[in-house]
């Protein structure tokens, strides 16, 4: 250590010259991925135009064809609300939505807690790794392995299971009353493994001294739970719903119109936003439509997702995501 | 000396010019094509250079670059992309299913070959039946040529053979569906594991009223084919369509169709398995015959309708030009090319005489030893769609007299009233978009008989709320107009 | 350490009986996520008419590898898509976890001036985008992704929820006072993230890299848009394009004609598509218990301290 860094940082380096030298280090550490996000995502943006002119193509190029297409405003989004559908579409999203972050999230941190709490390791992994494999398949797979147990003719529960309990078959794919439930079952099959995931690392981050000193304490194991590891993790909990909440308007095809095979009669608890968007725009090709309901899509997140910030924010300001 | 320097050092230079403009002048254009078929080949560069080396010996200074994508999804997600962001191509396959043609034409990605391909690509034209012609073209005008191959089109009843065989039913007097009940009755009875009729949603018999479904596949305004005044209907609300629901749910209660049939649409397995007696499918001349090589279970066809051109006929698969073309008259010229010269039809559908087929007869071809449709290196699938069928050689076992059978069809067909009109969906987008999903909901349980056709009243108050009366109300608009200018 | 550690656990461990029960629902849930992928490997071990006639059994009816063979038939291209995904996979995933930990570390310190613009800046992407269209223009036009494996990388090199968890861990993990302690004794930023931080976070680190490595094995959207090279093209979209076309054969017969029939009348559909499964998933199944090592109780804190 030389004589300036003793003197550190006083008298002869200014508390800016470290500041900016740290900025600095920092800067050139967001830089890559500053970079990326540049490039990938926010030079593509121009296109958000798109849903507010009605597209033709002329000579030349696409941004010639863009520049010269007809400024319609908000004509493309019109459809979104012009159907008979949009009340319909509208509350299944938002009610799916808010089922699937309350349901996942519950049953996520509670095998998560449970994961770390029980005594053999080994068995501890063979659960995560179990819990996370639903995640690898896709929902292709997912929606032939549903087929194959509630088919009419030939799935497993009509042939094996009620027909031993002396019941008629059901015509799964026609009855929309089962349907919430079976799709709020599917997506936490999917889902749980990968937030518990997410949630035992956290956990496992957490640091050890804290569990020392409530044991001192004499408290037992479930009042370690929630007194050390819930606050522990509450960040995370919290960002994961937010981030959810930006996307609230959002939903999976996949499971919305892949798993149901879209089927007409289960309409009214299976179509979102998404899956209408995808049934009417799948003919027309209208890129302008598409580009608008997405863009809706966003704001829409967008909006909400401030709003849980800012709630959040006046809660516990470490949390907030900005 | 310096006189001779001076001399040879022009006559270099000149000569260095003279090559110059030569191989500057000889630059041979690339044609590139895109189309749908069984994916890109493994021997396609050999294919694109014998190809190549033709052209040029016929005059056309260019170099041929094909582009295949499969099937189904695939190849209308890369022309979706490749069309939207500009890219630089010649030619690409499009039809009324696939990278579809209307909704091109309408945002202009297509070039305007009406009088071009008068000019330089004549035969081609003249080849094909006037229907075609007047079919394919949009307000007029044309953008893509069609293939030469059956016209019209026809629906009728595929029937498993061997099933009719064992219990000796004389199906040729089925006239119309409520004809085949009784054949059903004694398949369901007698043959427990079998469907007895394959009523899907998505290949459904609900096509026998062939109605002529001028807005889109998934809109119910239409028209009869051979309509005297020339009215735009809601197909849910006419006659035929309400006793066709009625005889569907029929058929569905009493168990001869599938209980999911609303909700599958994959059906061939089940066919090659031989569980299924009977299905509605199109046919045309040695249909069956094809049917028996695709699904291995021999069949008997029964025709319910009589040919009818309908506009989608013509634009069952044609070949466009595109905007973005550099060189769009040596792309026409190519396709002049393809379409009237055997060698070059044949090169690019079959490929390479010796290594991909040998010719066992002057017409028809077989695989060479060792090769199978498997391992073969080069098979788009697709002969169909390439140009002109009638130059096509025949794969061993299929009916040489195909060809002849075809033209014969086609002559005997009648032309829709409609044809040659295409619906500009433009002004009421937004309507046609809500109807289509009304359809997805609401049509395909109808037609299977799986929901009660007493709730055929809400679905058509769905599709009022939609707008359908507004799309309907355009159609007759456009109709009209079309109709005065080309006084029907 | 991790002796200390297991007494510990076991000190103040749940009772014999909570043990107990515990166990139980874990193992109950852990089956019903097993049994689906154990039937879908039976599936395609199964005889495709069995199938058509019996359905899914978890024991085959018929046993039989024609579903791999017809896959495999394609031969050389299954070989050289499984060398292309697992390169991919590779570059992509240590590529990205480390700009994605670059970007996440600057954000998580509380004392940085721009934390919040530099979050906003991430989040509004994963909120925002251009559309399809627009962003192949860009990565076509400007990265020159086509056909290249940079456009199978690029794209997914910053995965805005990711970086926001890792944010997320290193605040929460990573205690300011240690951070100070390393900047009083004259560490730079980067050694303190390269000493400290990483260190510290390596069970984030890993469950990140895990996603990441799924994401980028998994992936078919981005050849599906990029690549037209048939050497350059990664597994699962091979089995996508057998996937679509194999589908979209099932479903219409009218369109085709001619010897394309023949393909027909042997493909093995259901029991290809199980098959198809296994070829694209099973590897990357097998290499979760490599990232479940990073998944324990790392470096304490104190041991840095130390």
């Amino acid at each position: 250590m030389n004589e300036k860094e003793f003197l550190y940082p006083r008298r002869l380096s200014p508390a800016w010259w470290h500041e900016s030298r740290k900025n600095r280090a920092l800067f050139l550490m967001l830089f890559p991925g500053v970079l990326v996000l540049l490039f990938y995502n926010y030079l593509p943006m121009f296109g958000i135009i798109i849903a507010f002119k009605n597209f033709m193509f002329h000579d030349g190029n696409f941004f010639t064809s863009l520049f010269k297409s007809e400024w319609i405003g908000l004509r493309n989004f019109e459809f979104l609300f012009k159907t008979p559908d949009a009340y319909v579409i509208t509350r299944n999203t938002l009610l799916y939505n808010l089922v699937f972050i309350t349901s996942c999230t519950i049953i996520s941190l509670a095998f998560a807690i449970m994961l770390n709490e029980i005594r053999s390791q080994k068995l501890s992994r063979f659960y995560q790794g179990s819990m996370f494999l639903p995640y690898f398949l896709s929902w292709i797979v997912a929606s032939y392995l549903l087929y194959a147990f509630i088919s009419p003719d030939k799935g497993f529960i009509n042939t094996t299971i009620l027909k031993s309990l002396g019941k008629e078959p059901i015509a799964w794919y026609s009855e929309p009353k089962y349907w919430p439930y079976i799709i709020v079952l599917i997506n936490g099959w999917k889902w749980i493994g990968n937030n518990c995931i997410i949630y035992l690392s956290s956990i496992i981050g957490i640091d050890q001294e804290f569990y020392e000193a409530a044991r001192i304490d004499g408290a037992n194991r479930w009042q370690q739970i929630i007194h050390i590891t819930l606050p522990q993790i509450m960040p995370v909990i919290i960002v994961m719903f937010l981030i959810f909440v930006g996307r609230i308007f959002n939903s999976d095809l996949g499971l919305f119109y892949q798993v149901p095979r879209n089927a007409g009669m289960l309409y009214p608890v299976t179509q979102t936003i998404d899956v209408y968007v995808f049934n009417s725009l799948m003919r027309m090709g209208d890129i302008g439509m598409s580009s608008a309901a997405a863009l809706y899509q966003s704001v829409v997140g967008f909006i909400t997702i401030l709003a849980a910030n800012y709630a959040v924010r006046k809660i516990d300001p470490d949390s907030a995501i900005f | 000396m310096k006189h001779t320097k001076k001399l040879v050092a022009l006559v270099l230079l000149l000569g260095v010019v003279m090559l110059g403009a030569t191989t500057f002048a000889a630059a041979p254009y690339e044609i590139k094509w895109y189309f749908i078929g069984n994916g890109q080949q493994p021997d396609v560069k050999l294919v694109e250079d014998a190809a190549s080396k033709y052209i040029q010996k016929k005059g056309l200074n260019a170099t041929l670059k094909m582009q295949c994508y499969t099937w189904g999804d695939e190849y209308d997600n890369r022309m979706r992309m490749i069309i939207a962001s500009g890219e630089k191509f010649d030619i690409c396959f499009t039809s009324s299913w696939a990278n579809l043609y209307k909704v091109n034409v309408a945002r202009g990605a297509f070039l305007d070959i009406t009088d071009l391909w008068k000019k330089y690509a004549p035969k081609s034209r003249a080849q094909l039946h006037p229907a075609f012609i007047t079919g394919s073209a949009i307000d007029g005008r044309n953008y893509a040529i069609p293939a030469n191959k059956e016209l019209a089109h026809q629906w009728g009843f595929w029937f498993n053979k061997n099933l009719v065989d064992k219990y000796k039913m004389d199906v040729t007097k089925i006239k119309t569906l409520a004809d085949a009940e009784p054949f059903f009755k004694i398949i369901k009875e007698k043959e427990p594991g079998v469907i007895p009729f394959q009523n899907l949603h998505n290949e459904n018999a609900v096509r026998v009223l062939d109605f002529d479904r001028i807005a889109d596949d998934y809109i119910p305004a239409v028209l009869y084919n051979d309509s005297k005044d020339m009215k735009v209907l809601n197909m849910l609300e006419t006659k035929e369509f309400k006793e066709y629901i009625e005889l569907a749910r029929k058929y569905f209660l009493a168990g001869y169709v599938p209980a999911d049939a609303a909700t599958v649409s994959e059906f061939v397995t089940d066919i090659r398995a031989g569980k299924v007696f009977s299905k509605i499918e199109s046919l045309k001349p040695f249909a069956d015959e094809e049917r028996t090589a695709s699904w291995g279970i021999p069949c008997v066809t029964v025709a319910l309708t009589q040919p009818v051109v309908q506009t989608r006929d013509c634009t069952g698969s044609m070949q466009a030009i595109s905007k973005t073309s550099k060189n769009p008259i040596m792309a026409l010229k190519f396709l002049e090319l393809f379409n009237t010269d055997k060698y070059l039809n044949n090169l690019i559908n079959f490929g390479i005489e010796g290594k991909h087929y040998i010719k066992v007869s002057k017409n028809v071809i077989d695989y060479p030893p060792g090769v199978t449709a498997q391992n073969s290196g080069y098979k788009p699938g697709t002969p169909w769609m390439f140009g002109n069928q009638y130059l096509n050689y025949f794969w061993k076992g299929e009916n040489t007299s195909k060809w002849e059978a075809f033209k014969k069809f086609n002559e005997s067909s009648i032309s829709a009233k409609s044809l040659g009109f295409n619906f500009d969906s433009t002004p009421v987008k937004n309507e046609v978009a809500a109807c289509i999903n009304v359809w997805q909901t609401g049509v395909a349980p109808l037609v299977c008989g799986a929901a009660d056709p007493k709730t055929l009243p809400d679905v058509i108050a769905r599709f009022k709320a939609a707008g359908l009366d507004k799309v309907i109300a355009e159609a007759q608009r456009q109709l009209d107009a079309w109709a005065k200018k080309n006084k029907k | 350490m991790r002796k200390e550690q297991a007494d510990f656990n076991r000190l103040s461990a749940v009772s014999g009986k909570t043990n107990a029960v515990l166990n139980i629902i874990l193992l109950g849930y852990a089956l019903i996520c097993i049994l689906p992928l154990i039937l879908v490997v039976a599936v395609s071990f199964t005889d495709e008419t069995t199938l058509a006639i019996h359905g899914y059994r978890f024991f085959p009816e018929k046993f039989s590898l024609y579903a791999y063979e017809f896959i495999f038939s394609t031969g050389s291209q299954v070989v050289s898509a499984y060398g292309i995904t697992i390169l991919v996979t590779v570059v992509g995933t240590l590529l990205s976890i480390l700009i994605m930990a670059l970007y996440a570390y600057p954000i998580s310190r509380s004392d940085f001036k721009y934390k919040n613009f530099f979050t906003f800046f991430l989040i509004f992407t994963m909120l925002f985008n251009g559309g399809m269209v627009s962003t192949y223009l860009i990565g076509v036009n400007i990265l020159k992704l086509k056909d290249s494996m940079w456009g199978l990388i690029f794209p997914y090199l910053m995965n805005a929820f990711w970086v926001i968890i890792l944010r997320t861990f290193f605040k929460t993990n990573i205690p300011d006072s240690l951070i100070e302690a390393a900047r009083i004794d004259g560490a730079g930023e980067f050694t303190i993230f390269f000493r400290i931080v990483m260190p510290l976070a390596v069970p984030g680190l890993a469950t990140i890299a895990l996603f990441a490595t799924l994401q980028y094995w998994n992936d078919w959207f981005l050849a599906a848009l990029y690549i037209n090279d048939p050497k350059l093209v990664p597994l699962p979209y091979l089995l996508y394009q057998v996937q679509t076309s194999m589908q979209y054969l099932l479903q219409n017969s009218s369109n085709i004609g001619g010897m394309s029939g023949d393909i027909l009348s042997k493909m093995p559909s259901e029991a290809a598509r199980m098959a198809m499964v296994v070829i694209g998933v099973g590897p990357i199944v097998l290499t979760f218990p490599f990232f479940q090592r990073y998944l324990v109780k790392g470096l304490t804190v104190g041991a840095i301290k130390g």
